[in-house]
């Protein structure tokens, strides 16, 4: 278990290193010169030489990746070309507010997803099961900036409940939290409700029932558990994706996450943020997926690590 | 006794919360943060809307486009290179720091001379940097006669920074909480969500009406206009231009707008065959319906350009482009057939050797109001007079690269030029004169005419307003018969606000907002 767990740990360092790689090198593929997009539509080249020198841009490709390494290595992540601040101090200001939206979307899911799934499969085909597989499919449907907008305009403007956008107090998370559930939500109770169904015309179900296990105690001890891997594979991914920063769901809501400051690295070409951004999002995404592993173990004792 | 004591206590604490709960607050929605709240980093409008509450420049030019004093009380020109400021005696900047000469030469060399120079520093041109005559006089020094010298002092750009805040907090840690003498303080800015400022009580000009103002960031625009239907802000820069005639319409709001310094062109190069011919630019001329774009397409969002430069800028003069080339497809089928071209029987215009007349064009892009929108309606309005056009949209980072290369592989671009001055020779120079190439300047149409160098030349040199506000207009006349570039619509500055808010007054420069004369009600 424990060289289990170093090796997985010990893998991310290629990873990390092959990520930043990617980066570098494909913003200096990209046209487009951050120093010029500092300065505006009217600065003269001469500003333009002297600002790309003084950022580091004119050394060579290979050399800005070995600086940035090392600088990795003592925990700098180095300053943004833009703001001229450190890229730890800015991910320390941006993270917590996507892990705060990602953290009550997933528990959303967990609540209502779910339940809905082992609803449908309790009696497929009937009309709950219907109405749920088609909700879920209108979920599942519908663009995020979307229903983002159809949620504002019913609980903002009429009904006055939530705030329109922007971050600070718990009303200002509840809709962005549901809009960014909501396809996670329909993804999960379709994925709860397939498994379920195949486990439960396994032949041990069969005995456990002709033993007179109630259907409750069935469906819940019985069969949930062995339908569980799946869904929490499923978990782990969406909760993943939801870490990288929900680029519209953040946009919609004027919600300060990684998702917007991902765009805004990308449009002002500012390369080290970027490689800052892409590197931790890289070690989230590994650190969710070794969970969601070790998670295995807990909810399948059969499962070994080796 | 103790009692009474008590009761005092609890009315004061009463009294207290009143205070707070009465506390005028002015929030502002607007699409994008900041990069910085100095104008030593920022380039940028939002920036700009916040550290214009901070800081002030010695001089400032006001909505009716008319020279006001700020931290200075006087000026005038020792020469056509020199101008003297005399200072306002008595301000502290919000640290304490007292206001003078060194603050002023403090703040210009760090623009122009610190290594990096402030990134406004290509924006002042041959302004050099400050000279301290005496502790309240200053004088601000060209390298050569330059005649724009008085609106490039005006600037928002130029705002006199405190210069033992910028020594104690460093430069960059500075552009974040910036210290100037302006009438609001810098309180807190959450990146990617707000910034808060509050009233500076020893303001020279007196404490301003509001106590706070809120400037949050609101990307999405659905969003943005909710936000002040649902009161939560009572002011939206930037607004949707096709919700604007409902929020007129409604008495719970008000649409606050003022024609801007930007114009949005068509832009010739004129190094390529296709265009070279005055006939051939002539016909598209006649060939787009202005009129329309601005009606149907903006919706309010812009106003028919009727110059190169905007209307409020010093030296404007109207190139009656109306009269001169009215929309007239049948007109500029005629020019075209004149310049060699033979109408086909699929309607396309060709030439000598049979090629359709086509022209590759690389429009603005999501910069500028409905860019990508235009782009199609002058690729169908050409269309209808036989000629072809080939769109190339990139987003804005890579075109914007494409457009200042000293090459340029296409017939056409359109893009939104500001004259940020508001004096004409910061278009006019950089743009016309024919040594002006790119990419070190801005003559995209490669144009070049020796008796509009020498105009632009004299007007750059004179100090007489009257003799440089004719010169630009002999320029203008020229450019309307020469035409490397047709103006389509000049910016309309708009903000949408809530009744609630009194003394709002829009500017014609993007970059200034004017929140002192603001209340709330």
């Amino acid at each position: 278990m424990l060289a289990y767990l170093i090796r997985r740990i010990l893998i991310t360092i290629p990873l990390a290193l092959g990520v930043v790689f990617v980066v570098t090198v494909s913003f200096d593929l990209i046209p487009g010169d951050p120093a010029a997009l500092i300065l505006g539509e009217f600065a003269t080249p001469q500003a333009i030489a002297e600002l790309r020198t003084s950022l580091g841009l004119d050394r060579s490709l290979p050399a800005r990746y070995v600086s940035y390494v090392g600088d990795i290595l003592r925990g700098d992540l180095g300053l943004s070309i833009r703001e001229r601040r450190a890229v730890t101090a800015i991910l320390a200001e941006t993270f917590p507010f996507t892990v705060q939206l990602a953290l009550a979307a997933i528990a959303l899911v967990l609540a209502v997803g779910i339940p809905l799934g082992l609803l449908a499969a309790r009696r497929p085909g009937s009309w709950v099961d219907n109405l749920i597989r088609v909700v879920s499919l209108a979920g599942l449907s519908m663009p995020v900036f979307w229903t983002g907008i159809v949620f504002m305009v019913i609980f903002s403007v009429n009904l006055r409940w939530f705030p329109v956008s922007g971050s600070g107090t718990w009303r200002h998370l509840v809709l962005p939290a549901v809009t960014l559930a909501l396809p996670s939500i329909a993804v999960v109770a379709r994925m709860t409700r397939s498994t379920v169904l195949e486990v439960l015309i396994e032949d041990y179900v069969r005995t456990a029932r002709a033993k007179g296990v109630g259907e409750r105690t069935l469906l819940i001890k019985h069969t949930l558990r062995n339908a569980l891997i799946p869904v929490v594979t499923v978990l782990g991914l969406q909760l993943g994706q939801m870490l990288g920063g929900a680029v519209l769901t953040e946009t919609v809501f004027a919600w300060p996450g990684v998702g917007r400051l991902t765009v805004f690295a990308i449009f002002n070409r500012d390369f080290v943020l970027m490689q800052g951004l892409v590197l931790v999002l890289a070690l989230v995404y590994v650190f969710v997926n070794l969970l969601v592993d070790l998670s295995y173990g807990v909810i399948d004792p059969r499962v070994r690590y080796a | 006794m103790k009692t009474r004591a008590w009761t005092a206590l609890l009315c004061a604490a009463l009294l207290a919360a009143g205070a707070a709960f009465a506390q005028k607050t002015l929030t502002i929605v607007r699409p994008s943060d900041p990069v910085a709240l100095d104008p030593h980093l920022e380039t940028t409008a939002p920036g700009s809307w916040v550290y214009t509450q901070i800081l002030e420049p010695l001089i400032t030019v006001n909505q009716d486009m008319e020279i006001e004093g700020r931290l200075a009380t006087s000026w005038e020109f020792v020469d056509a290179s020199r101008l003297r400021f005399t200072l306002r005696q008595g301000v502290t900047f919000h640290d304490g720091t007292p206001f003078n000469a060194e603050a002023v030469k403090f703040t210009w060399d760090r623009a122009i001379s610190s290594d990096p120079p402030g990134r406004w520093r290509s924006l002042a041109s041959a302004v050099q940097g400050a000279e301290i005559v005496d502790e309240y006089t200053v004088d601000i020094v060209a390298s050569q006669p330059f005649g724009p010298l008085l609106l490039v002092a005006a600037m928002p750009y130029t705002a006199i920074v405190s210069p033992t805040a910028v020594e104690a907090m460093g430069s960059d840690a500075f552009t974040r909480a910036p210290v100037g003498t302006g009438p609001f303080k810098f309180v807190e800015w959450r990146a990617n969500d707000r910034i808060v400022l509050e009233a500076n009580d020893d303001y020279w000009r007196g404490r301003p009406a509001l106590d706070r103002i809120v400037f949050r960031t609101v990307p999405e625009e659905g969003a943005r206009m909710l936000s002040l239907r649902t009161g939560e802000a009572d002011m939206v820069l930037m607004p949707t231009p096709s919700d604007l005639p409902a929020l007129d319409a409604d008495p719970n709001f008000i649409v606050e707008g003022a024609p801007g310094v930007g114009i949005f062109y068509l832009a010739f190069n004129l190094d390529r065959e296709a265009v070279a011919d005055v006939r051939v630019r002539q016909a598209v001329a006649h060939a787009i319906d202005r009129e329309l774009i601005v009606d149907a397409i903006l919706e309010g969002g812009g106003v028919l350009a009727r110059s190169v430069i905007g209307e409020p800028v010093f030296g404007f003069k109207d190139m009656e482009l109306l009269e001169r080339y009215p929309f007239d497809p049948e007109r500029a089928r005629a020019l075209l057939v004149d310049a060699g071209f033979t109408r086909g029987a699929d309607g396309w215009m060709r030439d000598a050797a049979g090629n359709v007349l086509t022209l590759q064009a690389l429009p603005s892009n999501g910069r500028s109001l409905k860019d990508r929108e235009i782009a199609e309606a002058l690729q169908e309005f050409l269309r209808q007079v036989g000629i072809a056009v080939e769109l190339d949209f990139f987003e804005w980072a890579t075109t914007f690269t494409l457009m200042r290369g000293a090459t340029l592989d296409y017939d056409l671009n359109s893009f939104t030029w500001f004259t940020t001055t508001a004096d004409a020779d910061y278009t006019m120079f950089s743009n016309y004169v024919s040594t002006e190439l790119p990419p070190a300047s801005w003559n995209r149409w490669r144009y070049a005419n020796a008796q509009v160098d020498e105009w632009l030349k004299a007007a750059r040199a004179s100090l007489d307003p009257a003799e440089r506000a004719a010169l630009y207009g002999q320029v203008q006349d020229q450019l309307a018969i020469d035409l490397p570039a047709i103006p389509l619509y000049g910016s309309y500055e708009v903000a949408a606000l809530s009744t609630r808010v009194t003394g709002y007054r829009a500017h014609p420069i993007q970059y200034i907002l004017d929140l002192f004369p603001v209340d709330v009600r």
